[in-house]
């Protein structure tokens, strides 16, 4: 099996686990992803702390994130390669479902 | 001087952990601040005027070395961990306008943490039936005739393992209907 066809299991991602995915395209530790989770997400989307660090224990079992650092108890997780192939192949369906979304609204006009 | 203390009793369900939210709250509002939990049941309450506090209740086993991470993220977050009742971890918030109060901001979140109960359930619902099965098996092996008093053990066994099928049957339903608030 090829990490490919090993990732669709994931998908589709729910809106929190996309956005907290997104923010980890760098190191960041827990309460900077709530941060920019919000920010990015222009309030859109907010992240408790059960939430994250639960969606933090799933994608590190999975082996979607890797710690990266740990700074007095506050550790930073990054995507793993395998993680980035899950982001990209969720950001191909959100273009899907966009362009859709489009066309669909284009026609009712 | 009066009691500075007072320790309370009652019991929740693992599936009524909003209804303990809300106690808490109400008796925060009457001036009755959870300062520590441990023993299964036992509120102890600081009292101190009355302050518009949130609780939240998160359910986790945590290995020693997750537990800091944890805490850390949470009190980063604004939440002051009050202390843990069979891995209930209890937190509390002032509530103030424009802040959020929750910590699971999703329903997937929230069926997640009933599942961490529902394994932990699951697992002595297995070394009861264990039990259960190891207990029987002496006596029907030995000439020995079996006792009136032997079935005392089993009987409480039995009666603790309908507590647990209720129970699992109650957090099921709950998931369920977690679930289809789900879009």
């Amino acid at each position: 099996m090829t990490i490919q066809d090993d990732t669709s299991k994931y998908l589709p991602l729910t809106e929190a686990t996309y956005y907290i995915m997104l923010t980890l395209i760098e190191p960041l530790h827990g309460y900077a992803v709530m941060q920019r989770v919000e920010q990015i997400s222009q309030g859109t989307v907010k992240v408790g702390p059960g939430t994250l660090y639960g969606v933090f224990d799933t994608l590190e079992k999975a082996g979607l994130i890797v710690m990266a650092k740990e700074e007095s108890r506050r550790k930073s997780y990054t995507l793993t390669p395998k993680g980035k192939i899950v982001l990209a192949s969720q950001i191909k369906r959100l273009e899907i479902m966009t362009n859709n979304g489009i066309a669909a609204m284009n026609q009712l006009k | 001087m009066g009691k500075t203390t007072v320790t309370k009793f009652r019991w929740f369900w693992a599936w009524q952990d909003e209804a303990e939210e809300n106690w808490l709250e109400k008796m925060s509002k009457k001036g009755y601040h959870l300062s520590s939990v441990g023993l299964p049941c036992f509120y102890t309450f600081s009292i101190a005027k009355p302050r518009n506090y949130a609780y939240r209740l998160d359910y986790q086993m945590f290995r020693k070395k997750d537990k800091g991470e944890c805490l850390q993220l949470f009190r980063d977050a604004g939440w002051e961990h009050i202390g843990e009742m069979s891995a209930w971890q209890y937190f509390r918030k002032e509530a103030k306008p424009g802040e959020p109060t929750e910590i699971f901001t999703d329903v997937e979140s929230k069926i997640a943490k009933y599942k961490r109960v529902l394994a932990f359930l699951g697992f002595f619902y297995l070394i009861l039936m264990t039990l259960i099965f190891t207990q029987r098996l002496p006596h029907t092996l030995s000439d020995d005739p079996y006792p009136w008093w032997g079935n005392i053990p089993q009987a409480i066994i039995v009666l603790v393992l309908i507590f647990f099928i209720y129970a699992i049957i109650k957090l099921t339903i709950r998931i369920r209907q977690l679930r289809k608030t789900v879009r």
